[in-house]
């Protein structure tokens, strides 16, 4: 019985332990240290330690940044703030942290700006993003994005609920446990558990509702 | 156990880090329940493609601006009131080791003494002919001769480390990097102590040697790192020049940003703005 549930593939998360990049400053080069040990030194005056952390984890805030934004200069502008508030706020780094706990901390707060930030400047609403509104017949660009699966995933992540997108992006793709992600976002890990499981049955809603209407379009 | 209960369990089932150590009952219901196995089926193919999903690379303008940042942020007056406050600490620390190594060095001695004192008259109280004992004895007395001569080697070594940072005149320290410069496959140690030379020590002739003696060993990572990492600290043009020099030879793209900083700041030596523009075209 339970060799038939092997059968069911469970996909695992990607890895991330190529993430790092070959050491840049002296001290590193000679012996990696941890984030947690680097960030410590940040707090006390070793500056250039922010370098090495710059290096081995720019990647995959951007990555993060860019699938919540779905805008490449958003998700740098607010990866460069990220790492802006940490010089910024160092001396609030605790001895007990979690050095990618406390980014991805900051990352939320300086996304969350961004986009009160962006809301509240007036814009002209662009043609190319009224097929995010709730529309039966299929618009003709969204046809096109469609066609790739990728682009499909990436339209249906973007209608996601921004809270959701979130939640399910910490859980899936940032190598954080869940206590670290209830910590981030300020509830409980059972709470987080829960939010991540939804956005992610969600998620797989809008999918395949795109995929429908695509299979049946073309 | 229930569908909904079952269904519960599947974030844990979801998680590749948390799969294995899933309840057994979960499992055991999952392979049972076709209506079960169709929604973790399609939860799975979500995050799946989730997972797959390509992120792009950002731009260099990211790391530039990041750069740009950190070295406004170490100029900044209250990061220098930091690491001056930093490196005040290490002198007095340093001070307290100057003073207190040779007091632990005596007090080793002493004990060594007193244990030796003790062993003596144990000695000359055994039974003449005794052979195993005699044997245990020139054990004992060889095991005392190597640790005083080790404990010897180690006062010395604490006092050349203290000499070197503190006492040693600019032409010993010169010494010391001219020999290091010899040594055709220095170690790890000779490297670092090249490299603390190059970014540290006050006197250009020093920092000079230091850099020629690194070119010998420009493919190591360790050594382009350091090079790189003392350039935007160095005032002297000589010494500027001379690292200018050794980041072009050894092609390191990672040299761009201090290179492009250096050609563009105007407080700059006009020979050194220069050298840099020539640098960063050769990159």
């Amino acid at each position: 019985m339970i060799a038939a549930l092997d059968e069911i593939h469970v996909h695992s998360r990607p890895s991330l332990v190529n993430r790092s990049r070959a050491p840049t400053s002296v001290d590193s080069a000679t012996e990696q240290r941890p984030d947690h040990a680097l960030m410590l030194a940040v707090r006390d005056g070793e500056l250039d330690a922010l370098g090495e952390l710059f290096e081995r984890h720019h990647g995959p805030l951007f990555g993060f940044l860019f699938k919540l934004t779905a805008n490449r200069p958003a998700a740098e502008d607010i990866a460069q703030t990220v790492f802006q508030r940490m010089l910024k706020y160092r001396h609030t780094y605790r001895d007990d942290g979690s050095f990618t706990a406390w980014m991805y901390h900051l990352a939320r707060r300086c996304a969350s700006d961004h986009f009160r930030k962006a809301n509240a400047a007036p814009h002209a609403t662009d043609p190319v993003d009224l097929h995010e509104h709730a529309d039966d017949a299929p618009h003709a660009a969204h046809t096109a994005t469609t066609r790739d699966d990728h682009a499909l995933l990436r339209t249906a992540l973007a209608r996601l609920d921004h809270d959701d997108r979130e939640v399910l992006l910490l859980a899936r793709f940032q190598e954080l446990s869940f206590a670290e992600i209830s910590g981030i976002l300020e509830c409980s890990v059972g709470a987080a558990k829960v939010r991540a499981h939804r956005a992610l049955a969600e998620l797989r809603a809008i999918y395949f509702r795109l995929s429908k209407q695509a299979a049946s379009s073309e | 156990m229930n569908c909904q209960r079952a269904r519960d369990v599947f974030p844990e089932l979801l998680d590749s880090r948390t799969a294995a150590t899933a309840l057994l009952e979960a499992r055991t219901h999952l392979a049972n329940c076709p209506d079960c196995q169709r929604e973790f089926a399609t939860l799975s193919q979500t995050a799946a493609a989730l997972d797959a999903m390509p992120t792009p690379h950002p731009s260099p303008r990211l790391r530039q601006n990041f750069y740009a940042m950190l070295e406004e942020e170490k100029h900044s007056a209250a990061s220098v009131r930091v690491v001056a406050a930093r490196e005040e600490r290490a002198r007095r620390a340093s001070l307290w080791r100057w003073v207190l190594s040779p007091l632990v060095a005596c007090a080793l001695l002493l004990l060594g003494f007193l244990l030796g004192k003790r062993a003596v008259p144990a000695a000359s109280s055994m039974a003449p002919g005794d052979d195993t004992t005699k044997r245990e004895l020139v054990a004992l007395r060889e095991q005392m001769a190597q640790q005083t001569a080790q404990l010897n080697k180690m006062t010395q070594l604490v006092g050349y480390s203290i000499l070197q940072q503190q006492q040693n005149p600019a032409n010993e320290r010169l010494q010391d990097v001219l020999l290091a410069a010899k040594a055709e496959t220095p170690s790890e140690k000779v490297i670092d102590d090249l490299i603390q030379a190059l970014t540290l020590d006050p006197s250009a002739n020093v920092r000079l040697r230091a850099i020629e003696a690194l070119y010998a060993h420009v493919e190591r990572d360790v050594v382009r790192a350091g090079v790189i990492a003392a350039l935007p600290r160095e005032q002297n043009p000589l010494v500027q020049l001379e690292l200018i020099d050794f980041v072009a030879t050894a092609q390191d793209h990672n040299a761009t940003p201090v290179l492009e900083k250096i050609a563009a700041d105007e407080a700059t030596n006009v020979t050194v703005r220069d050298a840099a523009k020539l640098a960063l075209a050769q990159l």
